[in-house]
Formats: structure tokens, C-alpha cells, sequence
């Protein structure tokens, strides 16, 4: 089972509900960080945790998504569809 | 005949050349767009060389990939892969390529990225030595890790650091052998770097200090070394993590830009020529909250960089008479981290301990986490403020957001020393 962290998102007028990071994926790169440091940050493990899920706007999420180097963070839309990485 | 050409020439196929022809394609849906690149393959993770889960094949190899053929396609982003590019006449704006080819450009980027620094040591050429910077580097090392019992692995920076912890999860037999005292001297205290050296002794990897390799051993193959103190080492394969050196800058320097072990640039990432930026490990950059040039080579700080220069020549493409005005400055409190030997370590901003700085110690080893947060006086008028610039973080990952907004913000710790001292201190309160 894959050692993931799913945080839903309820920002209004994004297409974008669910932020997942795979901790097996994460290797604390801290890009995402870079990108939006109010949606994410580190944990002691030196894991990506989020603690803003509606802090960012969309195209700043996918950036944030975009710029993992291990892909560790997963995107989805309101019926359940991953939008990143595809 | 015409040469072939760009509006936006990108040398360098890595996360700054990629970012920045990402960040241009936003700005700019119809200029054309070519990264130029002396690797063969669309981008992927060099970060992801030195992981675990990659490098013992936990996670499938694919995931090394972040860019698909059909991401350029999609994006009309032209990729020429296996060509270096060797001479450049900036006032006609022609590049040359290894083979002779001429490309135009109306902007060029150059994200070239640095190299592996070669060992000079005799016999430091042999078979078996390896060291780590593309995907061919790494999957001779996983290749060679299957049949290998014994590694040395040399230098005790971020690459041998990552290397050890993974020869020896690979159950190898693993030595590391220093020139320093300790790991990451003098970035680090001796207290860190002996957590560090614990760390990794615990995992059963030996280490040998204040030492070097004067010879390689064995015929084709590197079967041990002899040390400076004449001790001889069995093994069957090397790792090298001495450090890097920039490509040839010759050709650049003939046309007027300033290089040093680096393409100098300002804090719109611009060279001294006009209409060429640079990006990523290769750039010395001026940095803003420092007030000096410095380069830093990393992920995010290529990532980065490379969105920056990509706007910044949108932005001068667009509306050349404005682009004064329509500049972007990169300015950002940079940050690396690495785990191994169940340890995590993470730098923020600048951790150079220099003469005017004062380290506050919070946590300890003894308590298996320990920080180090390096606050100068403001240099400005204000004096009496003591504001942070950078921090080292054993275990504590999870303050490194907080102290890079510290950082940022310039926020005055002057009154808060001791509070800082203290590592149940929670830091996020300087940030109300």
C-alpha cells in the first residue's frame, strides 16, 4: 500500500478538489515549497505536508505539481479525475 | 540560405532550461522555441540519481521521466538532444553546434548546467570509478552495484553523502574517505557533522577522515587505493563526489560575456551581453537578499531561475521600449535538503559561517536535533537589528519553511535570541 496523504480542497471556482502527496515518492526537494509556500511545507521526515489546500489558485498548483522532481504530488478534479501528472 | 532560427534559443536541457521554455510558452503562444542539449533524453530527474527508492528499484524506472516527447510537441517546442554548442557570435546572433549546424535566435539562454570535476589521482581514470551527474552515470553505478561487494566512496559533500547511504542499503560494503575533519566542513559545526558521521556509522558504513587517495590500484579495473598515509584499501568499484566544474566558457568569454567558474549574471539573470541570460548551476547570480553574486546550484534554485529568465525574455521580446519596467528579479531564499542514514538535513539561505555572523544553537545532538540559525546585524542604518540569512536543520525539516519567510521578510529576531535558543521555541510566531 502505497504510503500516500490525500487533502481535499474546497476553494471556490477551482476545478481542482483533491491534493495528494506520495510520501514514498517525496524526497523534500521542497520545489513545491518554492513555488507556493502557503500551501505546503515540510515535516521532520522531510516529507511535503500541505497545510494551505486552498491557499493557491490553480495554475499555481500545477505549477507547484509541475516542478516536483520525483512527481510526488497528484492532482484531482471534482469527479475524480487526475489532472496531474497525466 | 538563411540559418536556421528562434526567437528563443535555449542551451541546456535541464529543470532551468526547461522552466524557462515552460514559462516562455505561457507568455508567448507563437514565438518559436529550440532547447539545445548535450544529453540525448527529454528532461528528467537528476535529483532522482542519488534517491533510494529509485536507485534499488523501488519505484519504476519511468518515473525518472518529468517531460514526455509529447509535452515539446504539444508545447511546439523544438528539442535538438546530443549537440554541445561550441561557438556563438552574439552580434549576428548565430550559434554553432558541435556538428557544424548554425541556429538564430533573437534570445538566448544559457542553462548549461556544470560537470562532474575529473579525478586526477593516478589511475583515478580506471574502469569501476564512477561519479554522478547524468542517467547514463547513474545506471552505471546501479548496474555495477549488483555484482559489486566493496565501494569506496570519495568526497563527504551532498553526492557522497547520498552514495554511501545507498551502496550500503544495497548491501554493499561501503567506506567513505574525507579530506575534512568532518562531514560538510566548514558549512557545518563539528557538532552536526559528527551527527552525521554517527549516523552513518550506525548504518555500519566506515569512514576514514583528514585522509586522501594518492594512488588507484588495480590494471584495467580499480581493485583499491593506497591513502596519503599509506594505508591500502580493498575494493571493487569507486564513487567520486568531489565537486563540479563549469563546461568550456571559452567561446563565451571570446564574445564578451563575463564568466568566471560561471556565467555571471544580474538579478533579472541577465548576462553582460545583450540579449543572453543564464540560468541554473552554471549562473552567479547577483542575489538580492544577500547584495552579492553568488552561485548555488540545486533543484529548485534552476527551477527557479529558469521561470525568471523565461519571463524576463518574454517580457523584452514583447515590449522591447518597456522591458525596464516589465522585469521580474529573482529573489528567493533558496534551500536544499537530503536524508540518509535516517537522518535529514537541510540548508536555508546562506549558511556560510563567516566572520560577522552569530550562530543560534537550538536543539542539540543529544536530542537527535539539532538547528543552527546564523543572524547578522542589518548592514543598513538600522542598527540593533539582527535579522536571519540562513540555517542548518539536523531533523527539524519542517522549520525550513518558516525561517525562509524569516529570512525573506527580514524580520528583526534582536529580542528574541534566546527564544531561539530554545527548540520548543515554535518559530512561526516571529512571522505574526
Amino acid at each position: 500500500m502505497a504510503n500516500i496523504k490525500e487533502y481535499v480542497r474546497n476553494k471556490e471556482g477551482s476545478n481542482i478538489s483533491k491534493i495528494v502527496v506520495d510520501r514514498d515518492l517525496c524526497i523534500g526537494a521542497a520545489s513545491c515549497i518554492a513555488v507556493s509556500g502557503a500551501t505546503y511545507e515540510l515535516d521532520n521526515e522531510n516529507k511535503a505536508v500541505v497545510i494551505g489546500a486552498d491557499a493557491a489558485d490553480d495554475a499555481t498548483l500545477m505549477m507547484s505539481a509541475e516542478s516536483c522532481p520525483t512527481k510526488a504530488i497528484l492532482l484531482y478534479d471534482k469527479s475524480g479525475n487526475k489532472v496531474f501528472p497525466k | 540560405m538563411e540559418p536556421e532560427k528562434y526567437k528563443y534559443l535555449i542551451i541546456g536541457g535541464g529543470a532551468a532550461g526547461t522552466s524557462a521554455a515552460d514559462t516562455i510558452r505561457q507568455q508567448d503562444a507563437s514565438g518559436t522555441i529550440a532547447i539545445v542539449s548535450d544529453e540525448i533524453h527529454p528532461l528528467y530527474s537528476r535529483v532522482m540519481l542519488s534517491k533510494p527508492s529509485f536507485f534499488l528499484g523501488k519505484i519504476p524506472f519511468d518515473q525518472i521521466w518529468l517531460k514526455g516527447k509529447e509535452w515539446y510537441d504539444n508545447n511546439r517546442i523544438i528539442f535538438i538532444g546530443g549537440k554541445m554548442a561550441v561557438s556563438l557570435d552574439a552580434k549576428q546572433k548565430i550559434l554553432v553546434l558541435s556538428d557544424g549546424r548554425q541556429i538564430g535566435y533573437e534570445k538566448l539562454l544559457l542553462a548549461t548546467g556544470v560537470r562532474t570535476k575529473k579525478w586526477t589521482v593516478p589511475g583515478g581514470d580506471k574502469k569501476s570509478i564512477y561519479s554522478l551527474r547524468t542517467l547514463e552515470d547513474g545506471q552505471a553505478i546501479m548496474e555495477a552495484i549488483k555484482t559489486a561487494k566493496k565501494t569506496l566512496v570519495i568526497g563527504g559533500g551532498f553526492i557522497g553523502f547520498e552514495m554511501a547511504d545507498l551502496c550500503k542499503l544495497a548491501g554493499l560494503d561501503t567506506t567513505m574517505i574525507l579530506r575534512e575533519s568532518y562531514f560538510w566542513e566548514p558549512t557545518l559545526d563539528r557538532a552536526s557533522g559528527e551527527m552525521i558521521e554517527t549516523a552513518l556509522q550506525k548504518s555500519r558504513i566506515k569512514i576514514i577522515k583528514n585522509s586522501e587517495v594518492v594512488e588507484v590500484l588495480g590494471n584495467e579495473s580499480a581493485t583499491g587505493v593506497i591513502l596519503k598515509d599509506g594505508t591500502k584499501l580493498d575494493c571493487e568499484m569507486i564513487i567520486t563526489g568531489i565537486g563540479v566544474v563549469p563546461p568550456d566558457l571559452e567561446f563565451l568569454q571570446k564574445e564578451g560575456i563575463a564568466t568566471r567558474n560561471s556565467i555571471l549574471s544580474n538579478e533579472y539573470m541577465e548576462t553582460s551581453a545583450s540579449d543572453i541570460w543564464t540560468a541554473g548551476d552554471i549562473a552567479e547570480y547577483k542575489d538580492l537578499l544577500l547584495e552579492e553574486n553568488i552561485q548555488l546550484g540545486n533543484w529548485v534554485n534552476a527551477h527557479e531561475q529558469g521561470r525568471i529568465a523565461g519571463l524576463n525574455m518574454a517580457a523584452s521580446a514583447s515590449a522591447p521600449a518597456t522591458a525596464g519596467q516589465s522585469k521580474t528579479p529573482f529573489k528567493f531564499v533558496s534551500f536544499y535538503t537530503t536524508q540518509g542514514a535516517g537522518l535529514t538535513v537541510a540548508f536555508v539561505g546562506d549558511v556560510r559561517p563567516l566572520p560577522n555572523r552569530q550562530v543560534v544553537l537550538r536543539g542539540s545532538p543529544e536530542i537527535n536535533s539539532y538547528a543552527r540559525i546564523l543572524i547578522v546585524d542589518n548592514p543598513s542604518t538600522n542598527s540593533g537589528r539582527e535579522e536571519l540569512v540562513g540555517a542548518t536543520l539536523i531533523n527539524r525539516s519542517s522549520e525550513l519553511t518558516t525561517i525562509a519567510k524569516l529570512i525573506e521578510n527580514n524580520v528583526d529576531v534582536s529580542a528574541h535570541i534566546s527564544e531561539l535558543s530554545d527548540p520548543n521555541f515554535v518559530l512561526k510566531q516571529l512571522l505574526k
